[in-house]
């Protein structure tokens, strides 16, 4: 059934989409409003700045890889959060960096990131147009690259930040034999195994969605992981309510969230 | 200078970011709609077709630099640009039927184009090559990580341990060809680890959601090298 | 006790290599020497297989290779048992390839094997071959509107409207089956996306390491089949064998790799890391009871 623009059978969809957009913002705004949001520490996010430390202190460099996906995707995004972070610690540490790319508007993205980062940390001496580079299109091509220089360059810490797929136990097992201090973060739910087996952290699912937020402290932000905090509350309650109906043979609550 | 750096790009990633969810929610019947929908995802291929290229333009410039400093690893830079030219050469002139270069795949005849060839016999088994490195760096990370350290390192070896051997016939082997270990695996795949992986599918896609409204409305910005809202 | 626990101790400081090189003969051996390790069918093989069984001939099945050279073993046998059962049992297939790199050599490399020993199966009655397009979930949703607009022409440069078998399927409302041999998130595109709007059921082959993400695509019946890995290729050859019996001469082919084959290396590796962890694992325990600190390699 349609309602001339609005798809009608979607109708339950658009609903839940503007409770989600409702609660996010709401939050958003009220943090700016002022008041403390609390965060969870997360240990992955902690440990960023003991892994740019001693690579300092090592003088040895520091290897971030930002996922192999390109900028549409979320986690690419996200690790770009992480990224700016890091970029501003070697800045003011003069901490060699160096940033491989599979994805060409990654690496666009991810240039100006780094030279932003620099930028802002009044370090733009230190930053060069080598420090992000692109690599490959090719999945393996690309670790293969990015395993040479691991194992030729021993970084002293590694940062695989994104979307990986098939390559995450390729990259994380190098970088393991290489004794560097690795940080890992990744929603692939599949790799996140290897990454959980062969790094030092990992950071896993929204953790990795939030780190913008916990790093910036950005009250704006932290405010949209407080809404999306409520949403995963509500649906949690939603499930074990549906669930407990259906035990009883009621299918209401499964047939309102059932989306053509 | 503001506008372009800040405004503008918010402003495009709010577009881009609106008109699917926008198309989403829309009828078919709405058809300005569905169409601006289908005109952004071609134009986001085009966009990374050319993004590509710059992408290229930035391997053969550093490699090249590495190669003229001598610096370290520079033979790897002169193998990759000797792959990257022979196959760009071999391509583009199979795309334009060149001489013996006649397409990029099988021939009218049944053979094999130079790209077809490379493709084949050294691009395929390479990538081969690397995946089936898996099997040996699973083998060591698996020695390393499983061990008996406290309670949960222990649920995960035994349950790791029952998995490898439900999944091959010595797991039947053991027990008088009795399939109950492939049971109790296909068991513990299709509700324990699916139940585990809905949570954290559901609570990814939660933030996922977040981000991308993050970003819509421009708080989110990090991808534009700025960390904070104003 | 003492000299166990040394050696132990040894075992568990092993260089990394000793390991590799132990893997790779494991991998070798049963390859040049097959043992013929005998597998059960798990309910998931067996309800695609059960799904192209009650296919009526003239039904059509899409087979999408959405996989890649890297992943070629694992997906190969997959995509040839699936062939080989289809045209047995005289279904027509529609064959594609969405992986951007090198899922048409895929698709193209495992028709090539797959249809000599099918002599009587025709080009454009009982299959047809639509090339690669790129686009992802765009061309899988135009797909559905009409097949026709988005492959003009099949993989040789023939219009579809010249092949008997395309003049009559236009979308998925004309086929009855989509099987994705994928690797990555292509399949999950499938059960997410396709099976969702146009309701054709959807069956996925994927690599053992994404086989625990589509369980639950399984679960919720998005999907209606699931080959996780080696061992459901393996799987769904047996029942192959068992349900064709002429296909037992071609699994039996020396020189051919088959799943089955392929189990075996798997079987040997599998018992090769499952010693290596319990015998890491005694050392851990005992070195701990004795107050030693617990090696980590």
């Amino acid at each position: 059934m349609d309602l001339g623009w609005l798809n009608v059978a979607r109708a339950n969809a658009l609903v839940l989409f503007i409770l989600f957009c409702v609660l996010v913002l709401t939050n958003i705004s009220r943090a700016r409003r002022g008041g403390n949001l609390f965060i969870r520490r997360i240990a992955g996010l902690n440990a960023i700045d003991e892994a740019v430390g001693r690579a300092t202190e090592l003088g040895k460099k520091v290897l971030y890889v930002p996922g192999i996906m390109s900028i549409d995707e979320n986690q690419t995004i996200a690790s770009l959060a992480v990224l700016g972070h890091v970029a501003r610690m070697t800045a003011r540490y003069n901490t060699e960096l160096d940033v491989p790319n599979k994805d060409p508007l990654t690496f666009a993205a991810a240039r100006e990131t780094v030279r932003e980062a620099y930028i802002q940390e009044g370090r733009p001496d230190l930053y060069n147009e080598g420090l992000v580079h692109y690599v490959t299109y090719d999945q393996f091509a690309f670790t293969a690259s990015v395993s040479g220089q691991m194992v030729r360059e021993k970084p002293a810490a590694n940062f695989l930040i994104g979307c990986f797929y098939a390559e995450s136990l390729l990259l994380a097992e190098t970088g393991q034999s290489t004794g560097a201090i690795q940080i890992a973060g990744t929603a692939e739910v599949a790799q996140l195994p290897f990454f959980v087996c062969a790094c030092d952290y990992t950071l896993i699912g929204e953790e990795l969605y939030a780190a913008g937020a916990y790093l910036s402290r950005d009250p704006a932000q932290l405010g949209s992981i407080k809404g999306q905090d409520i949403t995963k509350a509500v649906v949690g309650l939603y499930i074990v309510v549906a669930t407990a109906l259906l035990v009883v043979g009621s299918t209401l609550l499964k047939r309102i969230l059932t989306i053509e | 200078m503001r506008f372009l750096k800040l405004q503008l790009p918010l402003l495009l990633t709010a577009l881009a970011g609106l008109i699917p969810i926008v198309a989403f929610f829309a009828s078919p019947n709405a058809v300005q709609v569905q169409w601006t929908k289908d005109r952004l995802e071609k134009y986001m291929i085009i966009i990374a077709s050319f993004a590509l290229m710059l992408g290229v333009i930035n391997v053969v410039q550093s490699n090249v630099k590495k190669i003229e400093r001598r610096q370290k690893g520079w033979h790897y830079g002169a193998f990759l640009l000797a792959g990257l030219i022979s196959m760009a050469v071999v391509g583009i002139l199979g795309a334009i039927n060149v001489g013996p270069f006649q397409g990029i795949g099988f021939r009218p005849d049944g053979s094999r184009t130079p790209f077809q060839w490379g493709a084949e016999f050294v691009f395929n088994p390479l990538q081969a090559t690397m995946f089936s490195l898996l099997a040996f760096f699973m083998a060591s990370a698996a020695f390393r990580a499983f061990r008996a350290r406290n309670v949960e390192a222990t649920i995960l070896l035994i349950a790791a341990g029952v998995v490898m051997l439900g999944r091959i016939p010595l797991g039947e082997s053991i027990l008088g060809g009795r399939p109950y270990l492939s049971h109790f695996t296909d068991w513990l795949m299709n509700w324990p680890n699916a139940a585990a992986q809905r949570g954290i599918i559901i609570g990814a896609a939660l933030g996922a959601a977040s981000l991308s409204l993050r970003v819509i409305v421009g708080i989110e910005r990090s991808f534009l090298g700025i960390e904070k809202t104003d | 006790m003492d000299r166990i626990l040394y050696w132990l101790n040894v075992l568990v400081r092993i260089d990394r290599r000793w390991i590799f090189l132990l893997i790779a003969a494991g991998t070798v051996v049963p390859i040049i020497f097959p043992i013929g390790f005998k597998v059960s069918i798990t309910p998931a093989v067996q309800a695609l297989y059960d799904k192209i069984e009650t296919l009526a001939p003239d039904d059509v099945v899409l087979v999408s290779f959405d996989y890649g050279p890297s992943t070629a073993p694992e997906c190969d046998p997959m995509a040839d048992a699936v062939l080989r059962h289809c045209f047995a049992h005289g279904v027509k297939v529609v064959v594609l390839a969405l992986f951007p790199i090198g899922g048409i050599t895929m698709a193209d490399q495992s028709l090539a094997r797959v249809l000599p020993d099918y002599p009587n199966v025709k080009y454009g009655v009982d299959y047809v071959h639509l090339g690669y397009k790129s686009g992802g979930q765009a061309t899988m949703k135009q797909m559905g509107e009409d097949i026709h607009n988005v492959f003009p022409v099949d993989r040789y440069g023939k219009p579809l409207g010249d092949l008997p078998l395309t003049q009559r399927v236009h979308a998925y409302r004309d086929m009855k089956l989509v099987v994705s041999l994928a690797t990555g998130i292509i399949g999950e595109w499938w059960a997410n996306l396709i099976n969702a709007q146009f309701g054709i059921p959807v069956a996925c082959g994927c690599t053992a390491v994404s086989a625990p993400k589509y369980y639950a695509f399984l679960q919720s019946g998005q999907m209606i089949g699931m080959l996780g890995g080696l061992k459901g290729a393996s799987e769904y050859e047996r029942l192959l064998t068992s349900g064709y019996p002429e296909t037992t001469r071609i699994y039996g082919r020396a020189g051919l790799y088959t799943a089955i084959k392929g189990m075996d290396a798997q079987t040997i590796d599998h018992s090769i890391i499952l010693l290596f962890i319990v015998l890491g694992n005694v050392a851990f325990l005992l070195g701990r009871r004795r107050g030693s600190a617990g090696p980590a390699s």
